[in-house]
């Protein structure tokens, strides 16, 4: 497994290159100008402030030249300054990246942990109430738009009921804790700061639950069909056969083969979780790496469009490859080679 | 009696369940929870979708700019609502006869808020600073020869042409001051080469260097920016300890925010919540005018816009739009017709013609024009919301007033920045933007929209420059008072004539706050003046 990991570590920077070449040359093919970004369509005629901004962001060199100077760059661990934001890239990622890794670390884990007990009280209950219940909530968490429900629930448990707290990662006026992890949950607790925690945690509940829903919709069917299927197999009806009663043959074997397919599906989530909060962070204030996406992308911030692929790409690879360990670890009959 | 060890699967059922209950009681302690340490009440938190685009001062230009800079830097002079120009950091100025040397003397009382005294050389460095870093506000200094600093006190600017304009630029918030010796310790500069050599752009993205009311605490792109008060302030004192301006980039959230109280001024209110505020006890509300509009702009010279090489079609389209229909459809009627570039209220607006909807007398224009059948026009706009108004929803409504006059309009919404790659190069025969003043001068309107030399305009509509104008912008440069006013209204004048730019709506403004908030205001060159703002007792 040591060969099969540093073979796979070693790759990464290949695929990285690829990712960046790829991001680099597309984001620059489109027939639009960054420069109303920089300068403003007020200042898009006045030519001494265009031709200086041109000159000031490397706008006037060649593509071949701009190419070469960010992969030297690059390899510096220096990822550009962005045309937007004016700082660089990296510490704009760096500042960003807790908050969106917290947020769909929560969202991870309540997916998985919801999901997993839906999935197992869905097939224990096969047919029934329940099972018919927890089918429809799953659909329905699979299918809602998350846009429309993050809506639906702000309107409903924060402005109509009061209940839920503001959008945002804290309440209004509240100081932030010491920036440790970048994670406010975790950095309030290092700091010893209980109230500050459960404010930072109750911000984080809503839009994590939101943004579990599609993976909780699929952990549940999933681990309720392979449940099901599991209960067919011949050690399971050999276990009865010996006595051993249904809830302990489900919980220590079906359990245990039926949940390896979802390390898979955790380790292909990974990335889409993170990529994809661009709208729960647009709807929710959350200042993570989804609003900086966008705005970026909005704006031709080039160096920042190639910064999030970039860190995108190094979370899928990630992300795989753990999934991939994992599934070795827990499934013997798997090899990696 | 003796106790078992519990087996593994137990202990493992142990722990779920005892995870699950410190879950619960965490989620549980969390919506329940008193709260957190919380800064105090005597600090203002303001919501708004921010579009900074720098807090370098020399450098940036953007509506919450204008409120940043005006709380941490100050001008020379300062604009009061009423248009006057009021003593800040100069105690007295004075302009030559023929406008083109102004002289400065600065307040011996003004400190920076490190203590250090502010002089003359920082007024000149400051600005010499905005003329060479040709960043977004640049064009403030246009057609400045020379800023010195004559003495400790003492400021002398000189125009090359008479510039009667200048003393409303420098009230521009991006003209405020800046602590030379501090900045230039933290790589700016000022000199010829500013824009290549100067490094300072980040520094100022965590620090200030103003003599104003407050300093910068904290900036979050995307989030907040938190100001202090300035221990140091040499004026009145700051009426809150500190101003957040917190991002909240959507209206209805704007509203959301303000009625639960965690936010205590929302700057973006739509008009359709309008009602849902002034029920509201715990909120207050005015609706006041702005000088920002939106206008349609034709462009004769580019390919696809011949027909508007005729200045009879071009106003047979001003004569075709339903205006009081469009501005039912964008702002719920609240917002007023404008005559021309030149936005009510600003000097020189005073009796232009403003235009209204006659279909027939469009008609009759286009076919006296040889088109009696109507005609079809391209128009490509940036997609925006800006100011209430949504340019999708404007565009389709003007798309179907036109239509009942025979002019076709095929709408092509485009990004922004799709727009910026086209608008200066192959350009649109019809297109669709907005404008916001960022000084007190009506100047600023001529050097945009009217045919003169360097006007962006002029430019994009390909149009000629006219000898006329020309003259008549310079010449109200070297007047003042009712000479001026008069000359800018006959500038006004021609420039409905040239009927380029065809204003759609001049919006108005929705002052909403928290109820114990007073003073909210909509200001020209601070955007928001935190000075009136204030919480009640």
């Amino acid at each position: 497994m040591l060969r099969f990991t540093l073979r796979r570590l070693a790759l990464i920077p290949l695929l990285l290159w690829g990712i960046v070449t790829i991001a680099f040359f597309l984001s620059r093919s489109v027939s639009s100008n960054p420069l109303v970004t920089i300068v403003g369509e007020r200042n898009l005629g006045n030519p001494d402030v265009v031709a200086a901004a041109t000159r000031r962001w490397g706008l006037d060199k060649s593509l071949a030249e701009q190419y070469w100077v960010y992969l030297t760059n690059l390899v510096r661990g220096d990822l550009g300054t962005s045309f937007r934001t004016k700082s660089p890239v990296l510490d704009d990622l760096g500042a960003r990246l807790p908050a969106t890794l917290e947020l769909a670390f929560t969202a991870l884990v309540i997916a998985v942990v919801l999901g997993t007990v839906g999935g197992v009280i869905a097939a224990r209950t096969q047919g029934r109430v329940a099972d018919g219940v927890l089918r429809v909530a799953a659909l329905a968490g699979s299918s809602l738009p998350v846009f429309w429900v993050g809506l639906v629930f702000l309107f409903v448990f924060y402005a109509t009921l009061g209940i839920a707290p503001s959008p945002g990662r804290l309440s209004a006026r509240v100081i932030p804790p010491p920036d440790v992890t970048g994670f406010y949950t975790v950095d309030s607790l290092l700091a010893g700061d209980w109230p500050l925690f459960t404010d930072a945690f109750a911000h984080l509940l809503m839009p994590a639950f939101i943004m579990s829903l599609a993976l909780l919709g699929t952990v549940i069917r999933l681990v309720r069909s392979q449940m099901l299927e599991e209960q067919g197999a011949d050690y399971v009806r050999t276990a009865r056969a010996k006595g051993m009663a249904r809830g302990q043959v489900l919980n220590r074997h079906v359990l245990k083969n039926a949940i390896t397919p979802v390390v898979t599906l955790i380790g292909v989530s990974v990335g889409l979780l993170i990529m994809g909060a661009v709208l729960i962070e647009t709807i929710f204030s959350w200042n993570g790496i989804g609003t900086y996406a966008v705005e970026s992308s909005r704006g031709l911030d080039f160096p920042a469009i190639t910064g999030v692929c970039l860190v995108g790409g190094v979370l899928f690879l990630l992300g795989n490859l753990l999934t991939d360990i994992a599934y070795a670890t827990i499934d013997p009959r798997v090899r990696l080679s | 009696m003796s106790s078992a060890r519990p087996s593994a699967p137990h202990r493992r059922r142990t722990a779920v369940r005892a995870g699950v209950v410190v879950l619960a009681a965490t989620s549980l302690a969390a919506c329940s929870s008193t709260g957190p340490a919380t800064t105090d009440r005597t600090g203002i938190i303001i919501g708004r979708a921010m579009d900074v685009n720098s807090l370098d001062i020399s450098r940036s230009l953007c509506d919450t700019c204008q409120i940043y800079n005006s709380a941490v830097y100050e001008t020379v002079v300062r604009a009061t609502p009423d248009g006057e120009l009021e003593p800040l950091l100069a105690e007295s100025w004075e302009a030559n006869e023929d406008s083109t040397q102004f002289t400065f003397e600065i307040d011996p009382d003004a400190v920076f808020a490190d203590g250090s005294a502010v002089e003359a050389k920082d007024v000149a460095w400051s600005w010499l600073r905005v003329q060479n870093l040709q960043g977004l506000p640049s064009y403030f200094m246009q057609g400045i020869t020379g800023v010195e600093a004559t003495g400790d006190r003492t400021v002398v600017v000189t125009s090359a042409a008479p510039n009667s304009a200048f003393l409303n630029i420098a009230s521009a918030s991006y003209m405020g001051v800046v602590n030379s010796d501090v900045a230039a310790e933290n790589g700016a500069t000022a000199d010829a080469d500013a824009a290549s050599s100067d490094t300072a752009e980040q520094w100022f993205l965590e620090n200030s260097a103003g003599s104003g009311q407050y300093v910068l605490d904290s900036y979050s792109e995307g989030s907040e920016i938190v100001l202090s008060a300035n221990d140091s302030y040499w004026g009145e004192e700051p009426n809150f300890s500190s101003v957040t301006i917190k991002e909240v980039t959507d209206a209805s959230a704007q509203l959301q925010q303000l009625q639960q109280g965690d936010i205590d001024l929302a700057m973006q209110i739509s008009f359709d919540s309008l009602d849902q505020i002034e029920s509201d006890s715990s909120l207050t509300t005015d609706v006041v005018p702005s000088y920002n509009f939106l206008y349609l702009a034709l462009s004769p010279g580019v390919a696809g816009g011949e027909a508007l090489q005729d200045v009879r079609v071009r106003d047979a389209i001003r004569m075709g739009i339903d205006y009081d229909t469009v501005i039912d459809a964008t702002l719920a009627g609240n917002g007023e017709r404008q005559s021309t570039g030149i936005p009510n209220g600003f000097e020189g607006s005073e009796g232009l013609p403003i235009p209204d909807f006659d279909p027939d007398g469009a008609r009759a224009l286009l076919a006296e024009a040889g088109y009696p059948d109507g005609l079809t026009l391209d128009a490509t706009y940036p997609t925006f919301s800006a100011y209430g108004v949504n340019s999708n929803t404007e565009m389709q409504s003007i798309q179907q007033s036109l239509a009942q006059v025979g002019v076709t309009l095929n709408l092509a919404p485009v990004d922004f920045s799709t727009w910026g790659e086209q608008i200066d190069s192959t350009g649109y025969p019809v297109t669709a933007i907005y404008f916001a003043p960022d000084h007190p001068d009506t100047v600023q309107y001529f050097q945009y929209f009217s045919l003169i030399d360097g006007s962006v305009w002029a430019g994009r509509a390909r149009m000629p420059v006219s000898p006329e104008e020309n003259d008549l912008v310079a010449a109200a440069l070297a007047q003042s008072g009712d000479e001026r006013t008069a000359t800018y209204t006959e500038l006004g004048q021609l420039m409905y004539d040239d009927a380029i730019i065809l204003p759609i709506v001049n919006p108005s403004y929705i002052l909403a706050s928290s109820a114990d908030l007073q003073g909210n205001n909509y200001d020209i060159t601070r955007n928001l003046d935190l000075t009136r703002l204030s919480f009640t007792d």
